[in-house]
């Protein structure tokens, strides 16, 4: 704050004086550069910053402050200090005197004396004052002392002589500073003269006009006699006195009719400004009605809460009458109010509007409980309307289904399962369900069931309706705790509760009814007849297994949003168990259908193999099972496995863990069954069918049409033994992986299961398999082997190996040949078993023989050798010991024999060269190889 | 507060005193004329060198500050009276204590030239004194084309007063710094005469007073 720049300077000031509160422009120099440099400004003593205006550096405008007399303008800057000033300003409080208009209090005590009367000799005597009373001339041409000066040497006095301030020193200084001392007391002794003078006046006026005062005396005292005499002599003033009274009655006769048109003109002014000053009053009652149809009820409560207050308890009769309008206007206003009140349809905020207009409109009665019953019945009607037009509809519609399914069952009922077995794997039932409603809307209509649709209103009306219920009720119970602590009724908060729970419960129970109706058994008939009785279909499951998720789904929305409301409460519990209930029952359900699909599932196969370098070949099936557990899954997964914070675990109950694991199993296992039917009891294509598909499938569908698509038996066998081992190594594990990840528990228990019913039906189809393969081979051994008369003692001429042995060979080749085009893996497994079997029926024959000859015992060691080298790969411990026995039943060769042997097997590989290198190099099948293979051995 | 404010207040003006006590000599001047001659912007010309347009009629302003008169600094005090005649019952007051006049009218009005002859009066008897140093001026000569008091004319009536005439325009400066220094020096001449006459006449005084006592 060190001052840098000069201090400011005050140069002129406009005006130079004035009363406080002046404004006055100030300039000089050095006030600053802006605003706020200035800070501070003193005239006369008194801070003035507040009403300083800074105008520019050299100007400021500023409001006096109450000083008094002459003194300096003094700025404050930031930069330059203190300031100084050449001129002043001069404050003087203004006189007003007692006619003059003033804007501001003035205190009189000072200047008005109380006795106005007397201030005549004062005034006189002020007015007489002498321009000099004691007389000494004054020679100095001016004075010396200014009046500045004298005001700082006498402050708060003055040198008027009439003023209370009076300074005798003042006086002297200012009229006789050059006087001296003689003169002064010469003027003293001149100023007492003049005073003794005075008070001696009224007596030397007296003295010197005596006689005329007393002449005077004489004629008063005379009149006074002459008035005695008149007085004794009559009544003069009596007469007077009438004389005045009948002027007066004259006057009033005179006047009466003005006088009376001018009280009535007061009255009627009176009454008027009464109305003015009431109209709040008299208009109320229009006031109202424009409010309330204007829709300001704030206004209108407002209106009457005042008139209530200030015109209630009136003895007035007028305002009594007008009051008690207003009183009937709210009355009806009242019954208005309470009348939208009863109206359900009005919003949470509106209600509650509604219900603070009716308390303080002071409504009889509780109008919020009234509501909230009000609210809770029409819910309840809602809920129950809503079930009652479900029911019809679904009964109508059921009747109508009935009905058109007897018109047209020829003509839609096929359609509707055909499309429901899709040809290609991929497409997914709801898929099935929408290319059906392109094609037929009225089916499509009749197929969204009326329970879906009935969950759907339900948890709509619920979602929309009860929270605003629920909120109703707890403002209801807050507020009153809030106002009036003492009307908080505990036996309504039962009530309440009650009430909720009653809803909730009905809501619950006609869920129940529509989709758990066994869960409703023990309530009385009655009651569950309450509750809605679905119509039973007679066809299968009526809500499908599609629509149960989006079911579940509603309730758990509804379920969760309206526990959201009362997190702690026990009302919800209800709902929480519905939708605990209703997720179970979905799972159930699905599970259900899945088995039953998968069961179904034979009606669907093809018999179209795919070819798949590693797995083998398989059909589709075991893909479209898997599709449709995984399906099913899915489904699951949002609506059961997918556990919301408030929500129990759904495995978290013993019983319907172990219902879920013996669900999945059967649903794993349900497939087997599939297979196997389809191996033994295939199901018989209708032509009508065929049509059928031709006409919805199209052209694609005809090419395969045309060739059996059902194989034969052992064809069928191998297929289904691949989709088993397919099913069993692949397809398994990875549902059980899946089920796993979604949180199934104890899937080792049905995997293990699964894995133990596909096992057995794999080796129950390899058995049969095998069987259906080795009996025709074996069955034509012995007769092929003795056909022609054959004999092996008569033998003759061992020219190479016979041709049943060559059948036997090519036979087991056809079915390397089957096996290795459906599944290659089999193959060994096959051939081994078959291989097997030929043998031992080879070595059996050869050790049946009684006797050879010579020629025999080399046949029936070039065959048997034949055999053995043939089958070599597939050979096996027990093969070899058969070889072995037999070989031991044949009598030894000659070097010659043994030579003829060897010459003839060789002859026999290299003519059958082709169809023994099958059993050369399994481990290397070329695809191309095998073509030309089984195109070889056809 | 009200224990330090009092002895503040009364250094504050043993200060200023001080200060304005540097420059001994300061000339008393009072500007009179008819309301809205001008009195007031010559005053702030010649004070801040600034021109105010809007009219705003005066009461009594007041204004000091350090001028250098023929190389000697002095003060010059400017008291703007209120030309209207609300105030005319306060112009004693102050003429009483001014030492030298400006009395200004404007040349395109024509009552503020007639004006002039009642302010010179009021001067006269207020002072008591012809040849109190006094200057006529003729403002607003910037508006030369509204002219209605003619320079002959204003100049006939200075010399019958045996004063100077000079005709000034707030507006554009001209003359101003004229008007004030010339009138300083007639002050400054006639203070000096006054001072020389003081010491001779010391004694006349005395008598007069003597006589004056005498007679009563």
């Amino acid at each position: 704050m060190a001052p840098r720049n000069a201090p400011p300077l005050v140069t002129g000031v406009s005006p130079k004086e004035g009363p406080p509160g002046t404004r006055i422009t100030i300039r000089g120099e050095n006030f600053g550069d802006d605003p706020r440099d200035l800070i501070g400004l003193k005239i006369c003593g008194m801070d003035c910053l507040l009403s300083a205006e800074w105008k520019s550096s050299s100007k400021i405008i500023a409001r006096t402050g109450p000083g008094k007399g002459k003194g300096d303008i003094i700025p404050v800057t930031r930069n330059g200090g203190k300031g100084s000033c050449t001129v002043g300003f001069r404050g003087y409080f203004l006189q007003i005197g007692p006619l003059q208009e003033s804007a501001i209090w003035i205190d009189e005590s000072q200047t008005v004396r109380p006795n106005l009367d007397h201030g005549r000799p004062s005034a006189a005597i002020a007015a007489k004052e002498e321009e000099d009373p004691l007389a000494i001339l004054d020679e100095s041409d001016k004075p010396k002392l200014t009046e500045e000066e004298l005001l700082e040497m006498f402050p708060e006095a003055s040198g008027n002589m009439s003023l209370e301030n009076f300074s005798p020193g003042w006086y002297l200084l200012e009229h006789h500073q050059n006087g001296s001392f003689d003169d002064l007391k010469a003027g003293l002794n001149f100023m007492k003269r003049k005073a003794s003078q005075r008070s001696e006046g009224p007596i030397t006026i007296v003295r010197s006009n005596l006689t005329a005062i007393l002449d005077c005396l004489d004629s008063l005292s005379g009149m006074y006699e002459k008035y005695k005499e008149d007085d004794i002599r009559g009544n003069c003033m009596n007469s007077y006195a009438v004389l005045l009274m009948q002027a007066k009655s004259c006057a009033d006769g005179l006047f009466q009719e003005v006088l009376g048109r001018k009280d009535k003109a007061d009255s009627t002014r009176n009454a008027l400004s009464v109305i003015q000053k009431f109209r709040f009053l008299f208009h109320l009652p229009l006031n109202i009605q424009r409010n309330i149809q204007k829709g300001d009820y704030n206004m209108v409560i407002n209106d009457y809460e005042k008139a209530k207050s200030l015109f209630a308890d009136t003895e007035i009769q007028v305002f009594r009458k007008v009051y008690k309008e207003v009183e009937r206007r709210i009355a009806n206003f009242r019954d208005m109010l309470h009348k939208r009140l009863r109206d359900p349809h009005n919003t949470l905020d509106e209600q509650k509007k509604l219900i603070r207009y009716l308390v303080s409109l002071e409504y009889k009665g509780d109008p919020a409980w009234e509501c909230l019953d009000n609210q809770q019945k029409w819910l309840i009607e809602l809920l129950d309307d809503c079930k009652d037009d479900r029911i019809e509809e679904e009964k109508n519609s059921l009747q109508g289904e009935n009905l058109a399914a007897s018109q047209n069952s020829l003509q839609w009922k096929p359609i509707a399962r055909v499309s429901k077995s899709p040809t290609k794997g991929g497409i997914s039932r709801e898929s099935s369900f929408s290319s059906l409603s392109s094609n037929d809307q009225q089916a499509w209509k009749f197929r969204t069931p009326q329970k879906v649709l009935f969950v759907e209103d339900l948890t709509e009306l619920m979602l929309q309706n009860f929270p605003d219920f629920w909120k109703l009720g707890q403002s209801y119970f807050t507020r009153e705790k809030s106002e009036k602590g003492v009307k908080i009724d505990t036996s309504k908060h039962g009530k309440m509760k009650q009430m909720m729970t009653e809803v909730i419960s009905l809501f619950a129970n006609f869920v129940r009814a529509a989709f758990l109706p066994e869960s409703l058994e023990n309530l009385p008939e009655a009651e569950r007849e309450k509750f809605g009785k679905w119509p039973t279909p007679s066809k299968q499951e009526h809500v499908s297994g599609t629509w149960l998720p989006a079911c579940v789904r509603n309730i758990r929305n509804c379920a969760n949003s309206l526990s959201a409301l009362d997190s702690h409460g026990d009302t919800m519990i209800v709902l929480n168990e519905l939708a605990f209930d209703m997720r179970t029952n979905c799972m159930f359900s699905l599970l259900k259908q899945a088995i039953a699909d998968v069961k179904s599932l034979h009606a669907k196969e093809t018999w179209v193999v795919e070819t798949d370098d590693e797995l083998g070949g398989t059909t589709q099936l075991p893909a479209l099972f898997e599709n449709i557990v995984n399906e099913a899954i899915q489904h699951l997964h949002e609506v059961v496995v997918m556990t919301r914070p408030s929500e129990p675990e759904i495995f978290s109950q013993r019983p319907i863990q172990k219902e879920a694991t013996t669900l999945c199993s059967q649903l794993l296992q349900a497939f087997s069954h599939c297979m196997e039917q389809l191996v033994f009891s295939p199901p018989l294509h209708k032509t009508e069918s065929k049509h059928s598909v031709k006409i919805i499938i199209g052209q694609d569908m005809e090419l395969d049409q045309m060739e059996d698509p059902i194989p034969s038996m052992d064809k069928r066998l191998i297929i289904m033994l691949s989709n088993c081992n397919h099913t069993l190594h692949i397809v398994v594990p990875r549902i059980i992986e899946n089920l796993t990840k979604h949180g199934y528990v104890e899937m080792e228990k049905a995997l293990k299961a699964a894995q133990e019913t596909y096992q057995e039906l794999d080796q129950r189809l390899f058995s049969s398999y095998i069987e259906q393969k080795s009996d025709p081979i074996l069955g034509a051994m012995e007769p092929n082997m003795y056909r022609g008369g054959f004999n092996w003692k008569t033998w003759k001429n061992p020219s190479g190996v016979r041709n049943y042995l060559k059948e036997i060979i090519m036979s087991v080749i056809e079915v390397h040949a089957e096996v290795y085009s459906i599944s290659p893996k089999f193959v060994l497994r096959v051939m081994r078993k078959i291989t097997e079997s030929v043998c031992e029926e080879m070595c059996r024959l050869i050790q049946c023989v009684p006797d050879f000859n010579a020629s025999g015992a080399i046949q029936a060691r070039l065959e048997l050798e034949a055999l053995r080298t043939t089958v070599r790969i597939y050979s096996t411990d027990h093969i070899e010991s058969c070889f072995k026995e037999a070989f031991e039943c044949i009598p030894e060769l000659s070097d010659e024999g043994k030579r003829v042997v060897r010459k003839l097997l060789e002859n026999t590989q290299s003519s059958m060269k082709i169809q023994l290198m099958c059993f050369h190099d399994d481990a290397l099948p070329a695809p191309v190889k095998l073509n030309t293979h089984a195109d070889s051995s056809c | 507060m009200s224990s330090s404010t009092p002895s503040c207040f009364l250094l504050n003006t043993a200060m200023s005193k001080a200060k304005t006590q540097q420059p001994a000599v300061i000339h008393k001047v009072i500007m009179v004329g008819s309301g809205g001659v001008g009195k007031s912007a010559l005053t702030l010309q010649f004070m801040y060198d600034e021109f105010v347009e809007d009219y705003e009629p005066t009461k009594a302003d007041s204004y000091r500050k350090k001028v250098v008169l023929d190389g000697e600094e002095v003060q010059i005090d400017i008291l703007d009276t209120a030309g209207q005649e609300d105030y005319a019952a306060i112009r004693d007051n102050y003429f009483r204590s001014g030492e030298g006049f400006l009395c200004v009218f404007s040349i395109k009005e024509q009552e503020s030239f007639q004006a002039t002859q009642d302010f010179r009066e009021q001067i006269l008897r207020v002072k008591n004194d012809e040849n109190i140093p006094f200057l006529l001026v003729g403002n607003m000569v910037d508006l030369a084309e509204q002219r209605q008091v003619s320079v002959d004319e204003a100049t006939k009536r200075a010399q019958e007063w045996k004063v100077s005439y000079v005709e000034t325009s707030a507006k554009t400066r001209a003359n101003v710094d004229k008007v004030f220094y010339d009138l300083m020096r007639e002050i400054r001449s006639r203070k000096m005469e006054a001072s020389r006459q003081n010491n001779g006449k010391q004694k006349k005084k005395k008598d007069s007073r003597k006589k004056k006592c005498v007679i009563l």
